[in-house]
């Protein structure tokens, strides 16, 4: 089975138009087109030097170089506001840390807020002796020996 | 390059989301408390930062104070029993088989002694207090010292 290689440009063309570069006279169109059908594998040795012209030998391809500055601009942008938010946030927190809430007001008086804190405390060790007696009652090793004792008698 | 751009942006979004969780993250179950009825009507809720009280020496002093409220009561003292779990000391004063006063003396976090005090009275209306201290000062100490001043 015969395989026909069909090559994107006639050899006539083609020659038609190394002789036109050569010349300088060619289109961006017809270099084009050129480099094409110089890109193709299989072609007859005459056409090397051509192919060389436009880089067909040049295996290693350049790739195009990653532009790093880009990135590291992007990434500078954002470690910066990054580090502003967390700083702004910081601040602020670090700054409304002293404060109160009456019935759903906020209060940032502090003479106000150091007395509604103490009238708090006062709650706890209020005047109700209960709980007075009874912290007391808990260190009380007395009252306790004194329940056990009820059931020694058992 | 684009997606480059795109994981940044990302990124940065991702960040501005996690700020409100980054402030200090409170482990406790009272901390829902402080959340819940903090800002509600009938109530004072107050925090102070290493500032002097009167005497006392505190670096965290977070209160409630809630009234009319039996329903906040029971949540207070089922976010107790949870914070007990692991507590160091714990004291209570009950009264007809109701905790109306609870003490707990915390784990120490870093180098702070940490003390809840929760209170319940009934005259001349049902009030609710709740307290949650920071000191340097050891736990013992400072519950003496408030229990002493009336």
């Amino acid at each position: 089975m015969k395989f026909k290689i069909k090559y994107k440009l006639s050899f006539s063309d083609a020659d038609r138009l190394i002789e036109k570069y050569y010349e300088g006279l060619t289109t961006v169109e017809e270099e084009r087109k050129l480099r094409e059908f110089l890109s193709q594998s299989n072609l007859p040795e005459h056409y090397k030097p051509e192919q060389a012209i436009f880089g067909y030998f040049d295996h290693k391809k350049q790739k195009a170089p990653i532009r790093f500055l880009p990135i590291i601009r992007w990434s500078g942008a954002a470690a910066v506001i990054l580090f502003t938010v967390f700083s702004i946030n910081r601040y602020v927190n670090e700054n409304q840390t002293n404060y109160a809430f009456i019935d759903g007001k906020k209060i940032t008086n502090v003479q106000e807020i150091k007395s509604r804190a103490l009238a708090s405390l006062s709650d706890i060790s209020s005047k109700n002796s209960e709980v007075e007696d009874g912290l007391k009652n808990m260190n009380n090793k007395e009252l306790i020996e004194e329940q056990l004792d009820i059931f020694s008698g058992l | 390059m684009r997606s480059i751009k795109k994981y940044l942006i990302l990124t940065l979004l991702v960040g501005f989301a996690f700020i409100p969780t980054l402030k200090a993250q409170n482990d406790l179950q009272i901390s829902k408390v402080f959340d819940q009825y903090g800002e509600k009507k009938g109530v004072v809720m107050v925090e102070l930062t290493d500032e002097m009280l009167d005497g006392y020496d505190f670096s965290l002093f977070k209160s409630i104070t809630i009234q009319n409220n039996p329903s906040a009561a029971d949540f207070i003292r089922k976010c107790l029993a949870k914070d007990e779990i692991g507590a160091k000391k714990v004291k209570q004063v009950v009264a007809n088989g109701i905790p109306t006063s609870i003490y707990l003396q915390l784990a120490r976090k870093g180098q702070l002694y940490r003390l809840i005090l929760f209170n319940e009275t009934f005259k001349p209306e049902p009030k609710i207090t709740l307290i949650y201290i920071e000191s340097k000062n050891d736990s013992e100490d400072v519950l003496k010292l408030i229990l002493k001043k009336k």
